[in-house]
């Protein structure tokens, strides 16, 4: 991981003249701030040298510095975005089928046996740096990279994950689907009038999540983004803009 | 042989199915990291990352993308994973090619992170000069593979790359129970 100047490191002073010439920044000034900030940036504009795996016109791939393991490969967009979800599709689309392409590089020319295709999009995910990037991580059994453990969630939640989460991303895929958007929207109006109170879901989340002092402040974001999509929308960007 | 995905997509599984086209299924299944993470495949039974199509890996992650969107925006998570566990020794379980999205919240608890390791100047290029090396051998050998035959169709293609060498890999999949 390449790190960065730590935003907690200033001076209180010199932490509140930044935040004022934040505030007075147009969105276009904050776009350049954050790109000549951005040691990302600065890697694809030549001025910081890297290790240069791949380079086409829209992504570059480079050794990680300070790799998981050896041969890991970070592939970026040459636009500056922090997370996915501001990334226009196509391009999306073009660094997963350039990130297969380094990952069967990663299988032909290292001895490994797999490897990790891994995002993280937002802080509390482990996102350490402003530039949105997929990791392409080689890896061996038992090398203790990404461990997780996978538990049994109950039906009752999963009906609850699928009814929170199906009308926002049946509205997503827009109208291509239509048939199947109305399909799936029969069953869905069931469901959510059997699940829609709240304080339903309340309950059932929190024995199922480990977190409880989250838990209040959490909720009351769900409630919101279910009556208002705009609300939605402010978070998605205040995720994007946490390294600001 | 045993899969779960395809066991998905034929209703002999527990998971619930959120979305489904003639190409992609995406569900919630009973086994996750964490509740609401949601599971990306493609419908045809994919073992690794290597040997899905490019249009139908695209397709994928476009509908991961934007299920990621609609987990920030429906569950109030803070934060996403996107995770390919490509091959056993990358933790995959399921020998069906997928792309999971693991929505996350401060101190979940999850894990999901490494050491980072500090390498000395010379592993670095030792590294480098063995993918970079890799990388000539790749493009030369899809090259080759261009010249070959024009008109290839999506499954000639994945015959074609099922034959490869890298199939040590496919092979350590069908181990799994």
């Amino acid at each position: 991981m390449y790190l960065f100047m730590d935003p907690q490191q200033l001076t209180p002073e010199q932490q509140k003249e930044m935040e004022e010439k934040l505030k007075n920044m147009s969105p276009e000034e904050l776009m350049e701030f954050q790109k000549q900030q951005c040691i990302f940036c600065q890697i694809i504009s030549g001025k910081i040298p890297a290790k240069k795996i791949y380079e086409d016109d829209k992504v570059l791939a480079i050794l990680d510095i300070n790799p998981a393991a050896k041969g890991h490969i970070l592939l970026l967009p040459k636009e500056h975005y922090a997370i996915m979800p501001q990334i226009p599709e196509k391009e999306v689309g073009e660094m997963f089928i350039v990130a297969k392409k380094m990952s069967k590089l990663l299988l032909k020319a290292i001895k490994v046996s797999g490897t990790n295709i891994f995002i993280a999009n937002g802080l509390v995910a482990g996102q350490k740096a402003q530039h949105f990037m997929i990791h392409i991580i080689p890896r061996k059994e038992d090398d203790g990279i990404l461990e997780v453990e996978e538990k049994l969630t109950d039906q009752e939640m999963r009906t609850k994950v699928k009814s929170l989460i199906e009308n926002k991303f049946n509205e997503l895929m827009g109208v291509k689907k239509e048939v199947l958007q109305v399909e799936s929207s029969d069953e869905e109006v069931k469901e959510v009038e059997e699940l829609e109170e709240p304080e339903e879901i309340k309950e059932t989340k929190k024995p199922a999540k480990k977190v409880e002092e989250e838990k209040p402040e959490k909720e009351s974001d769900d409630k919101d983004d279910d009556d208002d999509d705009d609300g939605g929308n402010a978070s998605l960007d205040d995720i994007a803009n946490l390294f600001k | 042989m045993k899969c779960e995905h395809c066991d998905i997509v034929e209703r002999k599984s527990k998971a619930d199915i959120l979305y489904e086209d003639d190409e992609v299924v995406v569900a919630i299944k009973d086994l996750a990291m964490t509740p609401g993470q949601i599971t990306v495949f493609p419908k045809e039974h994919f073992t690794i990352l290597e040997v899905v199509p490019e249009e139908i890996l695209e397709k994928c992650s476009l509908i991961a993308n934007k299920i990621g969107i609609a987990v920030f925006e429906s569950l109030g998570s803070q934060g996403t994973n996107i995770i390919i566990q490509n091959g056993l020794g990358a933790g995959q379980k399921v020998p069906h090619f997928a792309i999971e999205v693991v929505p996350r919240v401060e101190n979940d608890g999850l894990g999901l992170q490494w050491d980072a390791k500090q390498l000395a100047e010379d592993e670095m290029a030792t590294v480098f000069m063995t993918l970079e090396q890799g990388m000539k051998e790749l493009d030369s050998s899809a090259e080759a593979e261009k010249t070959k035959g024009k008109d290839e169709t999506g499954k000639d293609k994945k015959n074609s790359k099922e034959d490869d060498k890298n199939n040590y890999l496919l092979k350590s999949l069908k181990k799994i129970p």
